[in-house]
């Protein structure tokens, strides 16, 4: 796992590249945080602290949880399948996920009225919708041609390994 | 607490989540965060540039390309930082979770990285949907932000690099599960094979006893897939999601992806006389005086001003350009000018060459109301001050009676309702 420590022999160079990455991070992280106290109120900041917070906890326990559980219950559910059909459909469920995500907040901006009607002129949730619509259709089409390939491929006898 | 963050990361362990794994999606993301910052810094100065500043005024499409780059990697960023947060997830049930100082820092660092990447990717999308729910003005955080994620990342490839360089490339020798093809034998073989490396009880949770036993054995049954499967679809996944998130929204500027153009805030052709409108003479307040028979346009260029009403400038000699609009929020528009050069203007009320210009709007508030302009778009014969959009009169929506239209720059500084240009003494 990434915590085993790397085999590379840190040599001068590989030392040196550490120090001046860290060292110039540093200030440009530390120049971020001037930049952010000197342009923005001072009574505004909790607003950044929180959303920052908020961003990470939304992620590592709510987003993570939920595909770790979308993995477990698509591996169950499909324990008599192939994994490429498995696969297929987790990879149908994450891009729908991800286009919502996405999608949605536009979706919700509509709702709540544009400034003017040149932004966000489309149907975003019918053609979110659609997208869903095509996801399910191509996962199919895909997991139906995996299935009889490989139901193809057990009809004939078995390989034997070089 | 060991046991429990041992089982997290046994549970959470999967073929996908391995240093060379989180260098290739790395490697990607960090492309385009340092895409996102360039593109960024550069629109940020031309809207605010130092004194000693110049800018390329060719090729004229130029910002819309940086502009429209911008919010393409930012787009591309959803999915890119979404799979490295997958990646490395194990990472956080790291046990014990600090043994130093500088571990402490490192985590801090990494953290302020993930939590500050996420709200920027996720403002940056808000603004292209001209939606601000945050509790904090969107320009200044978002620019601070840059600094701040551009910043640690530095500090986690510095900490990192030993494990990036040895992951650069993949290991030569492919795994035992990679040579076999694919069929039911190979995968069960290898589902059986990572099953044994599974935590065995005496290490992990005791398994079947109340809800959380219940839960692990549960997920312990779940039948793992090949490892060769899991990498090769995660990679796939992440591809065609950066294909979809792009491809079915860039059609906003890139022309070519107009017809799949889905999911895009802003769709191409949509407006008045074509163009998409950002701000409008509503929204501005300027119909009044826009619309006014004595409405001029006053010259004040070394120490001399003159007045031309919209039939002054008509009665100039007229140029045709094709420039785009193209906004800070990522969309573009090429289109059809005629209006009189910039140029020859200043040359005929008097003013210098050389000389860069303060550009005043009519309307009475908003960031943008007075710009500036360097002198090297004033002297491009480009520069118009415009009359005509696609063969109509300029809408007032559009800038009517007079806009700017220059090559290269952004659209806030494509003065609408223009009402005064100054020269500034140097």
């Amino acid at each position: 796992m990434m915590t085993t420590p790397a085999p590379a022999l840190p040599s001068r160079r590989m030392r040196a590249a550490r120090v001046v990455l860290v060292a110039v991070g540093a200030l440009g992280l530390a120049l971020g945080v001037y930049v952010l106290v000197d342009t923005v109120a001072l009574r505004r900041l909790p607003g950044v602290a929180l959303w920052i917070g908020a961003a990470i906890v939304l992620h590592d326990a709510v987003i993570s949880p939920l595909v770790f559980g979308l993995g477990v219950l698509t591996r169950r559910a499909g324990h008599r399948l192939a994994g490429g059909i498995i696969v297929t459909v987790q990879a149908a469920i994450v891009l729908g996920s991800l286009m919502s995500l996405l999608v949605l907040p536009a979706i919700a901006a509509q709702g709540l009225g544009p400034k003017n009607p040149t932004i966000l002129p489309l149907d975003y949730a019918r053609n979110l919708a659609l997208f869903w619509l095509t996801l399910a259709v191509a996962s199919a089409l895909i997991s139906v041609w995996l299935y009889l390939r490989t139901r193809r491929a057990n009809r004939r006898p078995v390989r034997t390994q070089s | 607490m060991r046991r429990l963050m041992y089982e997290a990361r046994a549970q959470l362990a999967s073929p996908v989540r391995n240093p060379r794994m989180a260098t290739v999606i790395g490697r990607l993301l960090g492309l385009a965060f340092l895409l996102c910052f360039g593109t960024g810094l550069y629109s940020h100065f031309l809207q605010q540039p130092l004194p000693w500043m110049t800018f390329p005024t060719r090729p004229a499409g130029l910002y819309q390309l940086t502009q429209g780059t911008h919010i393409v990697a930012g787009i591309a960023c959803f999915p890119l930082l979404l799979a490295k947060l997958y990646v490395v997830f194990p990472q956080l049930f790291r046990y014990p979770p600090v043994t130093s100082f500088a571990t402490l820092l490192e985590r801090a660092s990494i953290a302020l990285f993930v939590g500050a990447s996420l709200v920027e990717i996720t403002i940056g999308l808000l603004n292209t949907y001209q939606w601000y729910p945050f509790p904090f003005p969107f320009k200044q955080v978002h620019f601070a932000l840059a600094f701040v994620i551009i910043g640690s990342l530095l500090v986690h490839i510095g900490v990192k690099l030993p494990l990036i360089a040895s992951h650069w490339r993949a290991a030569p020798t492919a795994g035992p599960e990679e040579r076999h093809p694919v069929d039911t034998v190979a995968e069960d073989t290898a589902a059986v094979a990572l099953a044994a490396t599974r935590v065995s009880a005496d290490e992990g949770m005791p398994r079947g006893r109340g809800l959380t036993g219940r839960v692990l054995s549960y997920i312990d049954a779940a039948p793992e897939l090949p490892a060769r499967t899991s990498r090769r679809g995660f990679l796939a996944t992440v591809a065609v999601a950066v294909a979809a998130v792009v491809g079915l929204t860039a059609g906003q500027t890139f022309a070519p992806l107009d017809a799949v153009n889905v999911f895009g805030p802003r769709k191409k052709g949509v407006g008045q006389q074509g163009v998409p409108v950002n701000r409008t003479s509503a929204q501005a307040k300027v119909a009044t005086a826009a619309l006014s028979a004595d409405w001029v346009l006053t010259l004040a260029l070394g120490g001399t001003e003159r007045s031309f009403s919209r039939a002054d400038l008509a009665a100039l000699p007229q140029t045709d350009v094709d420039l785009p609009i193209a906004c800070v929020e990522g969309w573009s528009q090429m289109a059809a000018w005629r209006g009189v050069r910039l140029r020859d203007l200043v040359d005929a009320a008097g003013g210098s060459p050389g000389t860069d210009l303060r550009l005043i709007s009519l309307e009475q508030r908003g960031g943008f109301r007075q710009t500036e302009m360097g002198s090297e778009y004033v002297r491009d014969p480009l520069t118009l001050v415009a009359l005509e959009l696609n063969g109509e009169t300029l809408d007032l929506e559009h800038g009517y009676p007079a806009r700017m239209i220059a090559p290269g720059r952004p659209g806030v500084l494509q003065t609408k309702w223009l009402s005064r240009i100054e020269a500034i003494d140097a």
